[in-house]
């Protein structure tokens, strides 16, 4: 218990209490000791920052968008599968083949699909005759936030898949029984009876989504660098960058607390709205 | 349900048809994706059997075959070494977090203990939490232990920010499990740790499994601190070694980049084809304990 606490403590309590105070100094990090205290300057400097805007709403973008999409497509593919079938087993199995895939895996096959000249998307739509839609998906800042957030939708669509099953397999069966009973159709079924049964796990998928997308790096990183001109830069790729190729410290600890301050406020946010509702109906 | 059915069959005639068309449409729809989710996968594999030409021909499949690439592939990126460093990282952090998480899953589960309200906070925060907020301190202590570019920079994160899962999980499978066990142990005289050892531990088999497997795979897939810590090449794990050959110069010779992947890719496919039973139901039940 002892060395659990201790490294739980060692890895949490103090990586934020040394960020929270770094991003109060200045510092290149290549002096041995940290820059003068600051106050709040990095934070003013970032909010004179048009990138770090321009990242904050990428990542507010990429959360509003992915997360709708994973958590709706995954409903939609769990009631499919959550009936008599051949091989659904089978097929639970390899919708979560993405999810445990590697992000550079991933990347680098979406970025040779993507590729304007002789990639497999662009070469689809001339295939059937929308050559006029090919595109440079990644190198037009217009589309490369949308091609982005499709390849994460894309690779995260199974995990969501695979919880909703699962609560839906965990419903009261008696309670869907008595709504056929009563003549609901499927889409009745579904809308008015499991859907609100299925609320609080809905809420767990969308959460565990959102921070997700928050945080997502790996994806960014490796298929854009947040490029074209910043229009994929997203406040993790930011971080990593003022850290390490402008070498600032104290900026790039300022990100870190801001990330975490967004995460863990989703977080509670989604547990005072999800408890406030039960007691609500309670 | 059989008998709702029955009696609601006569009253429409085209149920039947309807239902069935419906099921149709849900079996294309599941089609439809399954071939989505999957396609890239083949197609990487494809790749990786073309040459140049047949890759810009816009060629889905290989033919003929070049097998070429995959001795290839494992010499432009050393695989052999890179696969001998993400074995041990990966394996050596899970076991460790493997083990603290069975203590401390058995301490939050089973125990009664002052704080334990705030150990159980801290790792639902640990679950949360943007690992990105560690890097930079990570980063400034590896740096002044003079740990940078070696094993102990990706063990020692690895097993920290695997401790908050883990214990998650093995609080939830320990505290499921009836207390008549304890009752009995502790009344054929075992002590409190033989209770945890002999009795609890090894019905949480399935449990260990699941965060054995997830950590592994999460482990072997890491990219942030890998990119971070490792800045040389001989300590570099696969998911940054691989990165590393998009700046060399097998930069967009995708056939050998895709053979590279498929190497990557099959420990992990291996592990997940295996135990995909075990390791998604563990999974989904600590979800919808939440």
């Amino acid at each position: 218990m002892v060395p659990a606490v201790a490294v739980l403590a060692a890895f949490l309590l103090y990586p934020i209490g040394y960020s929270l105070w770094l991003s109060f100094h200045e510092w290149s990090g290549y002096t041995p000791t940290w820059g003068p205290f600051v106050g709040i300057a990095n934070y003013l400097a970032l909010a004179r920052d048009e990138v770090f805007w321009k990242a904050t709403w990428n990542s507010l973008v990429f959360v509003i968008v992915r997360t709708p999409l994973e958590v709706g497509l995954g409903f939609l593919l769990a009631i499919l599968l959550n009936r008599k079938m051949p091989a659904r087993a089978l097929l639970r199995t390899l919708f979560f083949v993405p999810v445990v895939m590697s992000l550079i895996v991933v990347t680098i096959i979406f970025q040779r699909i993507y590729e304007p000249n002789t990639g497999l998307l662009n070469a689809m739509l001339r295939g059937i005759g929308l050559g006029a839609l090919a595109h440079p998906w990644l190198g037009d800042a217009v589309t490369a936030l949308p091609a982005v957030i499709a390849v994460s939708v894309w690779k995260n669509v199974g995990f969501s898949l695979v919880i909703l099953l699962a609560g839906l397999q965990s419903l009261p069966q008696d309670v869907i029984d008595a709504g056929r009973v009563d003549g609901a159709n499927a889409w009745q079924l579904t809308t008015r009876v499991i859907a609100p049964l299925m609320r609080p796990i809905l809420a767990l998928t969308g959460l565990l989504s959102i921070i997700g997308g928050l945080k997502v790096f790996d994806l960014v990183f490796i298929m854009t660098r947040g490029g074209p001109t910043y229009s994929t830069e997203v406040l993790a790729t930011m971080l990593y960058r003022q850290a390490f190729e402008l070498n600032e410290m104290g900026v790039a600890s300022a990100i870190a607390v801001i990330l975490v301050a967004l995460v863990l406020g989703t977080a509670r946010l989604q547990t005072l709205l999800v408890s406030e509702r039960d007691e609500a109906r309670a | 349900m059989t008998r709702a059915s029955a009696t609601a069959a006569p009253a429409h005639p085209r149920g039947g048809r309807r239902a069935a068309l419906g099921a149709l449409a849900a079996a294309g729809v599941l089609l439809l994706a399954l071939a989505i989710s999957i396609a890239p996968g083949l197609y990487m594999l494809s790749m990786s059997f073309m040459d140049n030409p047949q890759l810009f021909a816009g060629r889905l499949v290989a033919w003929p075959l070049r097998a070429q690439n995959y001795p290839e592939a494992w010499r432009a990126s050393d695989i052999g070494r890179l696969y001998g460093n993400s074995m041990i990282v990966a394996t050596v952090s899970m076991v460790l977090t493997v083990a603290i998480s069975a203590f401390a899953g058995y301490g939050l589960g089973r125990i009664r203990f002052a704080g334990r309200g705030i150990v159980y906070a801290l790792v639902l925060v640990g679950l949360t939490i943007p690992l990105q907020i560690a890097l930079i301190p990570l980063f400034i202590n590896l740096r002044s232990l003079g740990l940078l570019n070696t094993r102990l920079a990706l063990i020692g994160p690895y097993t920290g920010f695997g401790l908050a899962f883990g214990t998650y999980i093995m609080k939830g499978f320990f505290e499921g499990l009836p207390r008549e066990l304890e009752e009995a142990a502790r009344l054929d005289g075992a002590g409190e740790f033989s209770i945890f050892a002999r009795v609890m531990l090894p019905l949480t088999r399935p449990a260990l499994a699941t965060v054995a497997i997830f950590l592994f795979l999460q482990n072997w897939n890491e990219f942030l601190f890998a990119l971070t810590f490792i800045t040389e090449g001989a300590m570099r794990t696969l998911p940054t070694g691989i990165y590393a050959l998009l700046s060399s110069e097998f930069y967009g010779n995708y056939p050998i980049l895709a053979a590279s992947l498929v190497l990557f890719s099959i420990p992990v496919l291996v592990l997940y084809f295996l135990f995909q039973q075990q390791f998604i139901e563990g999974l989904t039940a600590g979800a919808l304990k939440h």
